[in-house]
């Protein structure tokens, strides 16, 4: 790691926090949530790469950083494909309040 | 630990090197899971709740959010000199780096702190104070998530402040001459921002053009 590349580094980073801000306010539905964690994501490697020095790491540490994330992916991919086909309908926390016991 | 004096379990300084990183990345995995599982949360409530959860999000205060990610980001690059000035062997410089880092950590903290006093000024404190005729039922759940969420990782950032004041008092008296700890309490720094990293988007930018 060099001075240099280190702040060519958080140029990167800042320079991307403000696209991402920008871009929030960018009508774009869905898409909206899609480019923020895609930046997010970008963000967080050049972190992870640069700053976190996995750049110069050994296999055995790469594969160590990337189980933790591996895990964390099934984890939410398995939560969210459970919530996000439920069949049951939402039923609304005022209604449920409402009800008669 | 001195480096230059090996414990018998080592072969070699590289050994030791790759050792210590190690168990570094297995404490932060545990971590990355305890922090994921706030993010798994977020995003089931996004598909439960749907606009009103978006709606809710739009409370927070994005221009102190946003200051404070460009604070953390700057504070991760100082921490990246602090480990680099330290692993050439300099002194002073990487201890004024860590200075450095360990103000605009406490920068982020306080201006959390001011978020969360608006946020109770203005009733979202669920719990406290929260106006649930006001913001709706929903907007109380998102933000009892959203103070777990930065209240942890204001904890993790308070514990790495105090770690990383340690470590500029150690090297500026000269007690500690092996260079793994600044990386190691380095890589725990950088790990906390890039948590926050995904915080961000996800309590900041959301319901920002509805």
């Amino acid at each position: 790691m060099t001075a240099g590349l280190i702040w060519r580094c958080w140029l990167a980073l800042v320079i991307l926090l403000a696209l991402t801000t920008a871009f929030a306010f960018v009508p774009a539905g869905s898409a909206n949530i899609l480019v923020a964690l895609a930046i997010a994501a970008a963000k967080a490697l050049i972190v992870l790469i640069f700053f976190m020095e996995l750049r110069a790491s050994t296999p055995l540490i790469r594969a160590a950083a990337a189980a933790g994330f591996f895990w964390l992916l099934i984890m939410i991919a398995l939560t969210g494909s459970d919530y996000f086909h439920r069949t049951d309908q939402h039923v609304p926390v005022d209604e449920v309040r409402a009800a008669p016991l | 630990m001195r480096e230059d004096v090996l414990g018998i379990q080592y072969a070699a300084r590289e050994q030791h090197r790759e050792a210590v990183t190690l168990g570094m990345w297995a404490f932060l995995a545990t971590e990355l899971l305890f922090f994921g599982s706030l993010v798994a949360g977020y995003l089931n409530y996004r598909i439960w709740f749907g606009d009103a959860w978006i709606a809710a999000a739009s409370h927070t205060k994005i221009v102190l959010g946003t200051a404070n990610t460009a604070i953390l980001l700057t504070s991760s690059a100082c921490m990246a000199m602090a480990v680099m000035t330290r692993g050439i062997g300099k002194r002073r410089a990487p201890v004024l780096w860590l200075l450095a880092t360990a103000a605009l950590g406490l920068a982020f903290v306080l201006i959390k702190g001011f978020e969360y006093y608006l946020e109770f000024q203005e009733h979202l404190v669920p719990a406290l104070n929260f106006d649930a005729a006001r913001y709706g039922d929903t907007a109380e759940i998102f933000f009892f998530w959203y103070f777990c969420a930065t209240g942890l990782h204001a904890l993790h950032l308070l514990i790495g402040i105090f770690m990383v004041l340690w470590l500029a008092l150690a090297i500026g008296r000269g007690t500690l001459e092996s260079p793994s700890p600044v990386r190691l309490i380095g890589l725990y720094w950088h790990f906390v921002d890039v948590v926050w990293i995904f915080l961000f988007p996800l309590i900041y930018l959301a319901g920002r053009n509805g």
